[in-house]
């Protein structure tokens, strides 16, 4: 019998062999932290090793300053200082302070990522890393913490599903509509404990951003990992980035022609429409059309899911085609994945005429993903948003959120009204 | 050990989020201090009135979503003696192994008590019991309950380093 993804992953950082259900020591070699969770972290170090430990590897540990960058408290400032002072003691020079954005799509443009690594991160989106094939996870502190003194954790060899795609979106529907099809369809718990793997043509086609998307999502149904094996352009893009070490990674994590999947799942997107999730959970999915009309207080565009270059270049196309009107009656907001990300869409033009248009364009960060930072919703509100999660209360006590593609989103900001992004893009305009 | 509690009832994808809010993450370092806001955005009623020895219930996935640690130290601090679930999310599996807080995985057990109820875990036996039924579960994997019997994965770190 062959061997999945994953299993590969984990013997390279186990050095052994495994099987299904194995429960192994790997080598981690990123351990990394944010500002959310992050002081925590560090804090229990210290309490562990009585002030006097030294972690395990300052080279192989990053600090990532994203959910509250930059800070808007006293409490949260001292909060971050507490890891600015850590990591100068420890000697961690991995610190992507304010100004850079959100930690895991940093690690991966700084090129700190390679296929095959095993990371782990308080960010329970760490396995967007997945999009290049990395096994990275969400953990809490005290996993963190244990992992600084000797640079290992334990994991669940996971059984793995397979999902294949094939076929070509039509205008105006993106891969978070596939994602959000594939929530409504798997359910919060449909991946509980397993590794995905997301092959087909249209997998091979697809976008670092893309892949990021769907791996991201992973989370939202409760997956481990969803793994996408480097190709084409993204490969190119990583070598560039990681080295061209990535290339034999790349070959010897490749999943085995008989390895074994519990489940394999076919879905052609060709015929697939504008998608959203509506109030209060991701898998509550129904077609943007179905919901068209309805009426929203805010609209929001960013977060690690959906905050990428391609994901800003797609609402200002939608922008664009509406003669850069937002509605007056809407506040919309958005928020680049990191600071690589809005230079581009400065150097393009992109942030005047979004400012122009009346857009909230901040800096890089995890912008709503809770309701302590900027553009938290009051009681009553209907926000939209490109965000991973629309949980009760998650950006405001008695306020409901949609989610759906950056496209749905800017064609929602423009009519001010949940819309369509195909009744502005293939009519022609607004 | 045996533990005997009331219980508090769920349904299925109980999210992170709902047990510890996102908004207390930054400010509230006070581990008691967490206990006081546990469920706040699912069941005010817990909020205000779960006891140390309470017991939930609840069904699939509990936990899902956010990594917070906190959801899992705010119920251990508000004394929770066990979490009974259909299935728990990963990440806060780890979380709650790492912070001691006993979960059991039982699919029984729901359709058997109502919130209110007493019931008793019997957890050397692997018994649960409600009323005059008694339900088994299955101990944790082996590998796991190695890191338990070593006070968990920071002491068997340490153990295994020879720091300790």
């Amino acid at each position: 019998m062959g061997k999945t993804m994953i299993m590969k992953i984990m013997e390279r950082a186990s050095g052994k062999e495994v099987k299904v259900g194995d429960r192994v020591w790997c080598n981690i070699d990123w351990s990394t932290a944010r500002d959310f969770g992050g002081a925590n972290c560090a804090l229990q170090f210290d309490e562990i090793t009585n002030n006097e430990g030294r972690v395990w590897d300052p080279d192989r540990i990053a600090f990532t300053f994203d959910l509250q960058a930059p800070s808007h408290s006293e409490k949260v400032s001292n909060n971050q200082k507490i890891i600015r002072e850590f990591a100068r003691r420890q000697g961690i020079t991995h610190v992507f302070d304010i100004n850079h954005g959100i930690g895991q799509h940093v690690l991966l443009e700084h090129g700190l990522v390679k296929p095959g690594d095993v990371i782990l991160g308080t960010d329970s989106h760490m396995n967007l890393l997945g999009g290049v094939a990395a096994f990275a996870t969400g953990v809490g502190n005290t996993d963190i913490a244990a992992s600084w003194l000797n640079g290992t954790n334990w994991f669940r060899v996971p059984e793995t599903m397979k999902i294949e795609v094939r076929g070509e979106f039509q205008r105006g529907v993106s891969m978070r509509d596939f994602l959000t099809m594939l929530v409504g369809d798997l359910g919060a718990g449909g991946m509980d404990f397993l590794a995905v793997e997301f092959t087909g043509e249209s997998i091979e086609r697809a976008s670092l951003s893309e892949r990021i998307t769907l791996c991201s999502m992973v989370t939202e149904m409760s997956g481990k990992i969803g793994l996408i094996l480097p190709n084409g352009p993204v490969l190119e893009w990583l070598a560039n980035r990681a080295g061209p070490e990535v290339y034999a990674r790349v070959s010897a994590i490749a999943p085995d022609g008989d390895a074994p999947y519990i489940d394999v799942r076919r879905y052609d997107v060709s015929a697939l429409e504008p998608m959203a999730s509506c109030p209060d959970a991701p898998d509550n999915v129904r077609p943007v059309r179905e919901i068209a009309g309805t009426s929203v207080d805010q609209v929001h565009i960013g977060s690690c899911t959906n905050g990428r270059y391609e994901d800003i270049s797609a609402a200002f196309e939608v922008l664009k085609l509406s003669g850069f009107k937002i509605s007056p009656n809407v506040r919309t907001i958005i928020t680049p994945a990191t600071r690589e990300v809005m230079l581009q869409a400065a150097r393009e033009g992109m942030i005047e005429k979004f400012l122009e248009a009346g857009v909230v364009f901040t800096n890089p960060t995890c912008a709503l993903c809770t309701a302590e930072h900027y553009g938290a919703l009051p009681s009553g509100d209907i926000g939209c948003s490109t965000t991973n999660r629309n949980f009760i209360g998650k950006v405001g006590k008695g306020s409901h959120t949609y989610l759906m593609s950056p496209m749905s989103a800017m064609a929602t900001a423009v009519r001010g009204v949940i819309t369509d992004p195909r009744d502005i893009l293939c009519q022609g305009g607004n | 050990m045996k533990i005997r509690g009331r219980v508090w009832k769920y349904g299925d994808d109980v999210n992170t989020d709902v047990i510890f809010a996102g908004k207390y993450t930054y400010t509230i370092k006070d581990r008691a201090e967490m206990a006081k806001y546990a469920l706040e955005d699912l069941d005010p009623e817990f909020t205000r009135s779960a006891h140390a020895g309470d017991i939930i219930v609840a069904g699939k996935n509990w936990g899902c979503g956010s990594s917070r640690e906190q959801a899992a130290i705010c119920l251990k601090e508000r004394g929770i003696g066990a979490i009974i679930a259909r299935s728990f999310a990963r990440i806060h599996y780890r979380n709650c192994l790492n912070e001691g807080l006993p979960i059991i995985i039982s699919s029984e057990i729901q359709d058997l008590v109502k919130a209110g109820d007493e019931v008793e875990v019997d957890f050397d036996r692997g018994e649960i019991i409600v009323g005059d039924r008694t339900i088994k579960f299955p101990p944790y994997p082996e590998f796991v309950q190695g890191l338990v019997n070593d006070g968990g994965l920071i002491p068997h770190v340490k153990k295994a380093l020879g720091l300790v």
